[in-house]
């Protein structure tokens, strides 16, 4: 009697571990901290990812308040600091959004640093605009030409938006407490073209993000605090703000990290929210307005800061990391129709954290992504990088778009086309919570997938549809 | 007998798991994401009868009515958290003047005291997804014929002319309705002296009533009063 009392009880068990959303498992991420040398505690915020020595592999660039600006290079199985000069490390100006595009069309990128030395409105120090001769940075706004348009409000976020699709870059500069910036060289100067292209609205600035979000233009979505969004959409170079005409607007909740991902693996770029103690947005567009579906696991409010959609186990599902400060942080796998699956996960979940931004790229070039995180804040901690563990099978592709003047093709959108799935990934013109993810479109292949064509849409609508044969490789491809 | 329980167990455990897997309405959510919807012009100031519009013009049931209906001050126009608890108070109702018990969802307490002095309660008969229900609302006075209509209230929303604006709120008998009173019902006099001893609804609300319009500083001020008199 008691053996099959014990025996039906065993079932029970085995039925309710089945029928029990199983996302018990192994941990997901590897600690490798401790391949950052000298990785004291400071300060940081926002990171961008650029090929900063052009020497063909991606670095990360840390922003620094009141802390040194760091370059990351991998050099050796480590990361090392490859930038001691005084205007890129700039351990005075208090820096936290960084943005790497090429603004003058000579195939490098250039550096915005977005220096903040007060909360909201008129702040001390301007932002830099770095760029590069004889191998020395120099400050573009430093430059007597340009001194009539420093950025002298506080900010946070910085995105590059190539918004006539010629490969001349613009910034976006997320301003608090003052307008919006949008700089653009012209005739030989950096101007100040936000009031003429109607971007210079007065708000609580917190995140940006630039893509084809709405049109075969860069379009730019804005996340904002104490007022509504904005989603500027572009009309030949123009902008005009449709965020309240498309439901995105988002009045009464603060914005903080964004990031354009395709949650339905349909071929076009959604809109990830995270809110300040609000309600985080998984944004689908559906019948010219954008309609929430994310669900009660990942809506629910959290201390969130910065926001980021990659496929870090490439298993060809994309996970949504989220970085809460001084809260655990979240990690979510996108499965098909748009269902978030919570990951459980230790390494990583930072509970003590004052996370402020993050990154990604796969800056050892094994096909996996890593995840550098900045932290700060109120309190000062070292930096914590992690890799997923992968599973040896699951294979990669990565795509990675140059325009025609050879820099990395941001606002671009890249699409993979199998048997299983139609998946557009932008090339990050800045996202998140003011940083930036490496330029390169990263996919982790399914199981059973097959037939792969990668179709790249141009930051000027342009297209180019081209068969790949091979995985498990990083596929560059330039802009005729 | 085994078979059965072990079958029992199974359809309650298959049962646990789909509940688990269905995802609840999250009114507040909703709320938030049309709050510019329901605010144009981002005003809402004594704006509780825009919500009761916006609320009951949606096709739902009577269960989501009144879950939305917790969720907003009909005094103030503020949102509240959701599981906020409720103020149990009474109103006179307009035909009967009899005390009309129930529970109020507001934002601070001198919400509380202004609605009890001025606003007033009518039964409701709405037809819902799930049939044809019956309630107690909140209303006031038709109060666009007013020359001191307050300044800090957009008038748009309420009065088309000296009329109610019945395409922006919600109007009976030619009051507006600024909110729902739940779990609405005569008062019983236990009720009342509850009520009348209660340290908001009784005390401080004795003070707040009795304070000179000019010195009302805490909840909405005088704007409400002044909509509302």
């Amino acid at each position: 009697m008691k053996i099959k009392i014990i025996n039906n009880l065993k079932k029970v068990v085995v039925l309710f571990f089945i029928l029990t959303p199983n996302n018990l498992h192994a941990d997901f991420f590897e600690d490798i901290t401790s391949q950052i040398v000298d990785n004291p505690k400071r300060l940081s915020y926002g990171i961008s990812v650029t090929d900063l020595n052009q020497d063909g592999n991606f670095d990360f660039i840390v922003t620094g308040f009141g802390y040194l600006n760091l370059a990351l290079s991998y050099e050796n199985g480590k990361l090392i600091n490859i930038v001691n000069q005084k205007k890129f490390s700039d351990e005075f100006r208090r820096t936290i959004g960084v943005a790497a595009c090429d603004i003058d069309k000579d195939g490098f990128e250039e550096i915005y640093f977005l220096n903040t030395d007060t909360y909201s409105g008129t702040k001390k120090y301007s932002d830099r605009l770095l760029d590069m001769r004889d191998n020395n940075y120099f400050d573009l706004f430093e430059l007597e030409k340009n001194k009539e348009n420093l950025n002298l409000t506080a900010g946070r976020s910085v995105a590059c938006v190539d918004r006539k699709g010629d490969g001349e870059y613009g910034i976006y500069v997320a301003n608090y407490g003052g307008p919006s910036r949008f700089y653009e060289i012209e005739n030989e100067s950096i101007k100040d073209k936000a009031q003429n292209l109607n971007l210079d609205n007065i708000t609580g600035g917190r995140a940006v993000v630039s893509g084809h979000i709405l049109t075969d233009r860069a379009d730019i979505f804005a996340a904002n605090e104490r007022g509504a969004n904005f989603l500027f959409k572009n009309n030949n170079g123009n902008f005009e703000d449709v965020a309240f005409d498309y439901r995105i607007d988002d009045a009464i909740q603060n914005g903080r990290g964004t990031a354009l991902s395709d949650i339905y693996y349909r071929g076009r770029l959604d809109i990830l929210s995270g809110n300040w103690l609000g309600y985080h947005r998984a944004w689908i567009l559906e019948n010219r307005e954008f309609k929430d579906i994310g669900n009660k696991a990942f809506d629910k409010p959290s201390r969130i800061r910065t926001i980021i959609s990659a496929d870090f186990d490439n298993d060809g599902f994309d996970e949504v990391f989220m970085n809460n400060i001084a809260e655990p942080n979240k990690l979510f796998r996108i499965k098909d129709n748009g269902k978030f699956e919570q990951i459980n996960f230790q390494v990583g979940l930072e509970a003590n954290g004052y996370g402020t931004g993050a990154a990604v790229a796969d800056i050892d070039n094994d096909g996996v992504l890593e995840l550098l995180v900045a932290r700060g804040e109120s309190k000062e901690q070292p930096l914590t990088l992690y890799k997923a563990k992968v599973n040896k099978e699951n294979k990669y592709l990565r795509i990675k778009p140059l325009n025609k003047y050879g820099a990395p093709a941001r606002g671009a959108t890249v699409t993979l086309i199998t048997n299983k799935r139609k998946h557009s990934k932008t090339i990050d013109a800045g996202s998140g919570y003011l940083c930036q993810m490496e330029p390169v479109a990263h996919y982790g292949i399914r199981k059973n997938e097959k037939n792969f064509k990668v179709e790249i849409k141009w930051t000027n609508g342009t297209k180019k549809l081209f068969n790949v044969s091979e995985l498990n490789q990083t596929i560059t491809i330039k802009q005729k | 007998m085994k078979k059965f329980l072990n079958l029992s167990l199974i359809i309650f455990l298959i049962l646990f798991q789909l509940k688990s897997f269905a995802e609840e309405r999250n009114y507040h959510k909703e709320l938030i994401t049309d709050w510019s919807r329901i605010f144009p012009d981002k005003n809402r100031n004594a704006a509780g009868p825009k919500f009761f519009k916006y609320i009951i013009d949606k096709k739902i049931t009577y269960k989501d009515f009144i879950e939305f209906n917790k969720l907003y001050c009909a005094v103030s126009g503020s949102l509240i958290d959701p599981n906020s608890d409720s103020e149990f108070l009474f109103i006179e109702e307009t035909k009967t003047r009899k005390k009309i018990c129930g529970n109020y969802y507001r934002c601070c307490v001198p919400c509380s005291c202004d609605l009890m002095k001025y606003s007033e309660t009518q039964k409701m008969k709405y037809e819902f997804k799930d049939g044809l229900k019956e309630f107690y609302v909140l209303t006031i006075k038709n109060p666009c014929g007013k020359n001191d209509f307050p300044n800090r209230v957009n008038k748009d929303y309420f009065c088309d002319g000296k009329k109610i604006n019945k395409s922006e709120v919600y109007s009976l008998d030619d009051q507006i309705v600024i909110g729902l009173l739940h779990n609405g019902k005569i008062c019983e006099k236990n009720e009342i002296d509850f009520v009348k001893s209660h340290q908001v609804t009784g005390r401080y609300c004795n003070l707040r009533n009795n304070t000179p319009l000019e010195n009302l500083d805490a909840g909405m001020g005088d704007i409400f009063i002044k909509l509302a008199r």
